[in-house]
């Protein structure tokens, strides 16, 4: 290096400290917190949210004064791996439950109310009618959370798609996802209806 | 979009006392329960001050705004939770699909305003998606097919396609009608030979003759006029097909990039190729022989009638049952295509995916599974295919044994009558003869929904393009100028979906000719920024402003023939290298795109290679390193000359010394000129005269990079983290 008057030099004291903190973050990031009991205490709030403090390893405790709570799986396997994260888009995710039963039944309540005002995927138990007009299909379905009316557009394909043997999700022209947990459930005159997707 | 809907009655008056006279400035619906089941019966409603969640004929949350700080619409999976926000603890209010999200994020957004103090209203640029008249989906545009159409919409569209091209239409009507009559005179001539000829054996050689040249005129006419008319109608095929090919072309390019990011490039090209290809095979079979084939028939059903009715009512009488049939499986056939195109959709973007992936296949050593999935789909493309050919088969023997069976009624019956001397055996043999010409049109007119199906699905889906409104459409009267470059972020939000902001609250001014850094960690805001910028995408909430011209006011074309974009991923079209460089101005001198291309560091390893500036590149072509097509993107921008320029990662794929001497040479390109660069590596900058640091979706810092040094602010953290890691790195 040259003989340059370089900002650093100014201030040797901040180098080794900010690298410090670049190696601290990046650890940070690749470890898995593990979120028990013992290390956690949630609360309800007044607003119908969950406060969390949590002691990482190193003693600190921190408040957050709301969570977000996200399953890893939520198709595959809804009950392990659930994240708990800042609520911020960009939020980071402040540790994991590995296995909700490994909870007490009070804070396992909790994260699974806070779960249910996050996912919203209605499951298709019946469908009522299929009608198709102007590239689009009209479906009237009975889901487990209601009656229900959507529409799903048919160019292109690609709206209702497998991701399992049987299971469907159906992407109507909101953005909303319905769920078709097992299509040989349905009665053979609703998988006609849905044979134009399927 | 409609962000204040009228209440039903019985909530208004509910609220009525409550809002204290103020009206309500935002209202819309919300449709879940707390426990997220489907309700139709929520409201969220907004005053100037004082928001209410409805639910059920009851107030469940009545908030004073002023005491909250913000409203939160924040989205979940498939739905969206409303909460009001204060001193960080947050409130929950309410809970909806994503039916309602947009709305609701606009009035979360407004009703913040609110909060803060700030007496504005926003609106919703977005267009509703479901007609207000009849609750179909509107297809991307402002008309509901519906409402402004209906049935006859794909053949008002057609002759939409063909009413450029009346007059050959109507030649080939004229010709086609001449054929038909001249088959029709044909079973005439026939007849009057064998009954005045043939039958009493007292005609001569010569009267033979004469029938043989008549006959061979008739034939020779007609051969003459059907090669005329295949070879008309194959050229107004190709022609109408062409001119759809170009507009869904044009039109794509018109579109705005929301529209592109929702469906997959290769459907895209799907319907530029093989929709307007089926629209031309229609034109070719289908046309050609449409209007012959019914003017024959109606010719031969005329003449049938005029020589015996009742004979000509045996011929038919099985027809009906053929048509019936085929009427019946329209709507079967209807589905059995759309199936098979679906699938062919499929295969076509498994392919797309694979081989536009082959090196991430290939360099997992995946080459078996993905060759065994791709059978799967191709395998089923099969099963559709081959199912529907069994299904057309059996249709078309069905419908066609139906049809030939009045033949045989017209042999036993006109057989009789020939016997009884009701009728002479010329007669019979033109009546014959005419009951055979039907069958033809008959069967025509049954394969005739097939065809209109196809094309019909055809028109559907390359409509479903061509009636997309252009969001991005130009003011009328957009101005177009020579620019400054002066441009303003006023209070600017965006976000891809409006629901999740990437850039929240802009503002920054930026004098003609400075540069601005753009600096922030990945998914900051940074390309979107660019994007808006470039009008790519319509902002959502406030302005972007050049020279003091709102964007939208702003021609296109004068916006983008004076900025130059260089982006992180340059993509090179096939042709030349020279053509490449010139992609801006096709009619720069070559002495001009040499001095560009050194002044980019290019021209070096240009006229290494082997063909030079002839070399071809792009999808087939040579294949040139990631470097080595930034510096030809480089040169691209310096030969545009552009007022504004953009540098989006514009040298991050170089070495260190090149990257010295393209910014050399960028230095010399940004001088005088409004220059916005994007870098990670932040040394790039040094030239800027501002660094703006986007974090979080808003400008965190702005400043000078002393100012910003001094400040030991974000801006400081990454040179300081950068100069340790290249430290690290060099030791």
């Amino acid at each position: 290096m040259t003989e340059q008057r370089n900002p650093m030099r100014d201030r040797p004291d901040t180098e080794p400290d900010i690298l410090q903190q670049e190696k601290k973050a990046v650890e940070e990031l690749i470890a898995i917190r593990t979120i028990t009991a013992e290390n956690t205490a949630f609360f309800r709030t007044e607003g119908g949210f969950v406060r969390m403090e949590y002691t990482n390893p190193d003693g600190e405790v921190r408040t957050y004064p709301r969570i977000s709570v996200h399953r890893c799986f939520p198709f595959s396997d809804p009950t392990h791996f659930i994240s708990i994260r800042e609520p911020e888009a960009d939020g980071r995710e402040i540790g994991l439950v590995e296995d909700l039963n490994d909870l007490p039944a009070e804070m396992r309540a909790m994260l699974e109310e806070q779960m249910a005002l996050r996912y919203f995927t209605p499951k298709i138990q019946k469908v009522h009618s299929v009608k198709e007009e102007y590239g689009y299909a009209y479906w009237d379905v009975t889901t487990d959370r209601g009656a229900c009316r959507f529409t799903v557009r048919m160019a292109g394909g690609g709206n209702v798609y497998a991701i399992g043997p049987n299971r469907y999700l159906v992407n109507d022209i909101d953005g909303n996802r319905f769920e078709i947990p097992d299509l040989y459930k349905l009665s053979a005159k609703e998988i006609k209806m849905l044979d134009l997707f399927i | 979009m409609n962000l204040c809907f009228t209440l039903p009655d019985e909530v208004a008056g509910l609220i009525k006392p409550l809002r204290k006279g103020k009206p309500l400035l935002y209202c819309v619906p919300y449709d879940l329960d707390d426990d997220g089941g489907m309700c139709t019966d929520g409201w969220i409603a907004v005053t100037e001050d004082t928001l209410f969640i409805l639910k059920g004929g009851a107030i469940k949350h009545q908030a004073e705004l002023s005491r909250f700080d913000q409203i939160l619409c924040t989205p979940q999976v498939d739905s969206g939770v409303l909460a009001a926000r204060r001193e960080g603890e947050d409130t929950y209010l309410c809970r909806f699909s994503m039916r309602h999200i947009i709305r609701i994020s606009y009035v979360a957004r407004g009703a913040s305003l609110f909060c803060q103090g700030e007496h504005r209203l926003v609106e919703s640029r977005e267009r509703e998606k479901i007609c207000p008249r009849c609750g179909r989906v509107l297809p991307g545009t402002s008309l509901c097919p519906r409402c402004s159409g209906g049935r006859g919409r794909t053949f008002r569209r057609f002759w939409d396609l063909c009413s450029r091209y009346t007059l050959p239409l109507l030649t080939l009507t004229v010709i086609m009608a001449v054929m038909s009559g001249i088959s029709v005179f044909q079973q005439y001539v026939q007849r009057r030979f064998i009954d005045e000829v043939l039958v009493p054996a007292e005609g001569t050689l010569a009267d033979v003759g004469a029938f043989f040249g008549i006959t061979l005129v008739l034939v020779l006419v007609s051969l003459g006029l059907w090669i005329t008319n295949a070879l008309w109608s194959n050229s107004l095929g190709t022609r109408i097909s062409r001119d759809l090919r170009a507009r869904t072309f044009y039109k794509i390019n018109g579109l705005s990039m929301s529209f592109i990011n929702s469906r997959q490039s290769g459907e895209l090209m799907n319907r530029v190729v093989e929709d307007a290809s089926r629209v031309r095979e229609f034109m070719e079979q289908a046309f050609a022989e449409m209007f012959s084939q019914i003017f024959i028939m109606f010719g031969a059903l005329i003449a049938m009638f005029v020589m015996n009715w009742k004979l000509a009512l045996l011929g038919l009488a099985f027809a009906p049952v053929g048509m019936v049939m085929v009427r019946l499986f329209r709507k079967y056939e209807h589905r059995l295509w759309r199936q098979r195109w679906r699938m062919e959709d499929k295969v076509n973007d498994r392919l797309q995916d694979v081989i536009s992936g082959i090196r991430v296949v290939k360099s997992f050593g995946q080459e078996e599974r993905e060759s065994a999935r791709f059978k799967e789909y191709t395998d089923r493309l099969m099963k559709i295919t081959r199912r529907n050919e069994v299904f057309w088969a059996t249709l078309y023997a069905a419908v066609t044994l139906f049809l030939t069976s009045g033949t045989l009624l017209v042999i036993y019956f006109g057989g009789g009558d020939v016997l009884r001397g009701q009728m002479t055996p010329g007669e019979l043999v033109q009546f014959l003869a005419y009951t055979n010409m039907l069958y033809g049109p008959l069967q025509f007119v049954s394969r005739l929904p097939r065809m209109l199906m196809r094309l019909n699905t055809a028109l559907e889906r390359i409509y479903d393009i061509l009636d997309e409104d252009e969001q991005l459409a130009e003011a009328d009267g957009a101005v177009d100028k020579e620019l400054e470059g002066q441009v303003t972020f006023d209070n600017v939000t965006f976000g891809y979906k409006s629901y999740e902001p990437v850039l929240d609250h802009i503002s920054l001014t930026v004098r003609p000719g400075e540069m601005i850094g753009l600096v922030g960690p990945s998914g900051a805001g940074k390309s979107t920024f660019i994007n808006l910028l470039m009008r790519l995408y319509e902002v959502d909430d406030g302005e972007i402003r050049v020279d003091g011209v709102p964007l939208p006011q702003l021609s296109q074309g004068c916006l983008h023939r004076q900025s130059g974009v260089v982006l992180q991923e340059t993509f090179l079209f096939s042709g030349t290298v020279f053509d490449n460089i010139r992609f801006a101005r096709p009619d720069a001198p070559a002495r001009e795109v040499i001095q560009a291309a050194k002044m980019a560091n290019a021209h070096e390893f240009i006229t290494k290679l082997p063909d030079g500036y002839d070399t071809y590149v792009g999808e087939r072509g040579y294949t040139l390193s990631g470097g080595e097509r930034q510096r030809v993107a480089i040169a691209r921008a310096i030969l545009h000359n552009p007022r504004l320029l953009i540098l989006d990662e514009a040298t991050s794929s170089l070495d260190t010394e090149t990257e010295y001497q393209i910014q050399e040479a960028l230095g010399r390109l940004t001088h005088g000129r409004t220059t916005f660069a994007i870098a990670h590596r932040l040394s790039t900058l040094r030239e800027a005269d501002r660094i703006v640091v986007i974090d979080k979706h808003r400008i965190a810092e702005v400043g000078t990079h002393n100012e910003l040094m001094r400040k030991k602010g974000i801006y400081y953290g990454l040179v300081m983290a950068q100069l340790e890691m290249h430290k690290v790195r060099g030791a």
